[in-house]
């Protein structure tokens, strides 16, 4: 069974909420992503979502944006990410991971080949923000192969309304919910009707419903407790990382306290 | 309708999820308007009455004489703001009034599209923005005024290299959040689907101009049409209405920079290499790991990493042809025709005249070439007088 629904089937059974994060992977080095993401395992984290830095990260905002790009300064790459993975399910990491990154990424690598490189090294799930549904096709040609393929994580938007059904038909994992309008990390001004499109979202969803984009603490998602079943942060973690030096023991109580008070 | 998105392997939308709504009611609007007499109406009403066309198809005949061919220059320089750019702008102001957007953006390299939008949101009374690297506004410092004097914004981008590029991923970004009031205003045949399609029918009246005119003045079609590729605008335009006519060689030129060898260049399509950016799946210039890279081209308007799908298309179908010249070629070329026609053109447009001079003393000797004069060279003096002094020219 993949990792990523193996937990959330567990979190399920415990009545638990999930905690996602997003770190960029090679900020500032491989090294440190490696220490981050065992310190995040030890301290409760459901699923960790490993950015693949890209030159021109379109659905990003100012703060993963300047992290793909020092990513990159530092030498990240697909190649050495995949590397890591490798490495840290060698060393025993557990939790499942899924890979965000941009189309012309997996592209340029080719499709089958990064298809099979994420088997190889434990890649649970997909994130490409870049690759809507109409574009998904010679993707999940080649996914559909294998069936310890990782998953293509489905995202919607506020905006999405009628296209709501067709996303998530034959969706696995989890749903993405996408905040507000526009990129990550603009802080908690959720979109004015994120009631009512989230309540669509799990009416329709027969998978946990993830919401993510401008959540800093659990007091963000507190008033929508009811609907969702996880949170995602990203821009604010890697802030939080850099002004700690990328300290395992903040990254650690920040996953440890945002775990605790989501399912508080 | 899905077929339409593509062109061969080439196009599609690569946006976020957020977008595929708004392209959605985008294209159902375009599709509409261009089936609506009175929009047409509008259109055509506009490019005569304001931006002075139709063009001239003018003979230039002492380069004609020189190099050995009938070289005829569509005139885009002449139109209002001194280029192409407006044609499209217009096209798509109109409609972004008809959707009842009331702001406009768009991402502007050299200025000229980002001036063209300015204009028009002036004269539709529409508020705007134009995203520009920072590198580009200290590279073209009069047109970001000439922006401002018109009453658009300016906001520098200082993401990435700070350039083109990094100026669209800005507006997209930036789209994506505001679509509800805002129309993104693409100016070149990029970007996700319906864009290309957009840019191309806006732009297609300089070659349905120049075909009607140059069966008045020779009586017969040419035997080439040529002009200059960055994202692949005005040669889209000067293509559309000659892709049909197929014993009529279809000749686009990318910028070449420094020589394709020295791997700093703008020409997207020399190696061959396809991608995903801006929306679209296409010839991208990247690195070995998949990173987009810098063009590097001495004409701002030319330094794009990409090219327009249909372009893309065009190539891989043998209907067009894709060479590219060098900073060197395009700047003799450039001082050939102010001195020999009393013309100042482009940086972009002398690319063209360049290739056009090879061909003319080579297998098109005798032959009749139509080249687009894409822009007039007012904005590029300093650039050339940088050049003739022997400075750095390119960031």
């Amino acid at each position: 069974m993949n990792r990523i629904e193996e937990r959330l089937a567990t979190l399920k059974e415990e009545g638990k909420k999930a905690f996602i994060t997003y770190t960029t992977a090679g900020l500032p080095d491989y090294d440190t992503t490696k220490k981050l993401m065992f310190a995040q395992e030890k301290a409760g984290i459901d699923i960790m979502e490993i950015g693949v830095p890209f030159s021109d990260p379109i659905a990003d905002g100012p703060v993963i944006q300047d992290a793909s790009y020092k990513a990159i300064q530092n030498g990240a790459s697909l190649e050495g990410t995949f590397t890591m993975m490798g490495d840290v399910r060698k060393a025993g990491l557990k939790s499942p991971v899924v890979f965000m990154l941009y189309y012309n990424t997996v592209y340029h690598y080719g499709v089958e080949n990064f298809v099979n490189k994420c088997i190889e090294n434990g890649v649970d799930g997909l994130i490409i923000p870049d690759l809507p549904f109409e574009e998904q096709g010679e993707i999940k040609a080649v996914l559909s192969k294998n069936e310890n393929s990782p998953i293509l994580i489905q995202l919607v938007s506020p905006v999405s309304k009628g296209r709501i059904p067709m996303l998530l038909e034959n969706a696995r994992g989890f749903v993405y919910c996408v905040s507000q309008m526009g990129v990550t990390g603009k802080g908690a001004n959720f979109h004015s009707q994120i009631r009512e499109y989230l309540t669509e979202v799990k009416k329709e969803s027969k998978i946990p419903v993830m919401m993510g984009f401008g959540i800093r603490t659990a007091a963000d998602v507190a008033p929508l407790e009811d609907i969702i079943d996880g949170a995602i942060v990203g821009s604010h973690f890697i802030k939080l990382l850099e002004a700690n030096n990328y300290s395992e023991e903040a990254a650690a109580d920040y996953v440890a306290t945002f775990k605790k008070e989501l399912n508080a | 309708m899905a077929e339409s998105k593509y062109y061969g392997q080439f196009g599609g939308q690569y946006v976020s999820e957020s977008l595929m709504n708004t392209l959605a009611e985008l294209e159902k609007a375009f599709e509409e308007a261009i089936r609506d007499p009175e929009f047409a109406k509008d259109y055509i009403y506009y490019l005569q009455e304001y931006v002075g066309r139709a063009t001239p198809l003018y003979y230039a005949g002492r380069i004609s004489e020189k190099y050995g061919a009938n070289i005829f220059l569509k005139r885009e320089d002449l139109n209002h703001t001194g280029a192409h750019k407006i044609n499209n702008v217009i096209g798509q102001i109109l409609l972004a009034k008809r959707m009842g957007k009331t702001k406009v953006i768009a991402e502007t390299g050299a200025g000229q599209h980002g001036v063209a939008t300015a204009t028009g949101a002036a004269l539709f009374n529409m508020e705007c923005t134009v995203f520009m690297g920072a590198e580009d506004i200290e590279r073209q410092k009069l047109n970001v005024f000439r922006m401002e004097m018109l009453g658009a914004k300016v906001q520098p981008v200082t993401t990435g290299s700070a350039t083109l590029k990094d100026a669209t991923n800005e507006a997209i970004r930036t789209w994506a959040e505001k679509a509800e009031d805002t129309f993104y205003i693409i100016g070149s045949a990029v970007g996700p689907h319906p864009y290309p399609k957009m840019v191309k029918e806006f732009q297609r009246i300089i070659s349905t101009e120049a075909r009607k005119q140059i069966l008045e003045k020779t009586g017969k079609l040419p035997d080439a049409v040529v002009a200059c590729v960055g994202g692949g605008s005005n040669s889209i335009g000067m293509f559309a209405d000659f892709i049909n006519d197929k014993d009529v060689d279809l000749i686009g030129v990318e910028a070449g920079g420094l020589g394709i060898e020295t791997g700093k260049h703008a020409s997207a399509m020399a190696l061959g290499q396809v991608g995903v950016l801006h929306g679209m799946k296409t010839y991208l210039l990247q690195d070995e790991i998949g990173n987009i890279q810098l063009a590097h081209s001495i004409s701002a308007g030319l330094d794009y990493p990409g090219v327009g799908p249909e372009h893309a298309y065009l190539r891989d179908s043998g209907r067009a042809k894709y060479v590219s010249v060098t900073d060197k070629e395009c700047m003799d070329a450039l001082m050939e025709l102010c001195r020999m026609e009393g013309i100042i053109p482009a940086i972009e447009s002398a690319h063209a005249l360049a290739h056009v001079f090879k061909m003319a003393q080579g297998e098109y000797k005798g032959k009749t070439i139509i080249m687009c004069l894409s822009g007039r060279g007012d904005k590029d003096v300093n650039t050339v007088q940088k050049y003739l002094n022997g400075e750095e020219t390119n960031k």
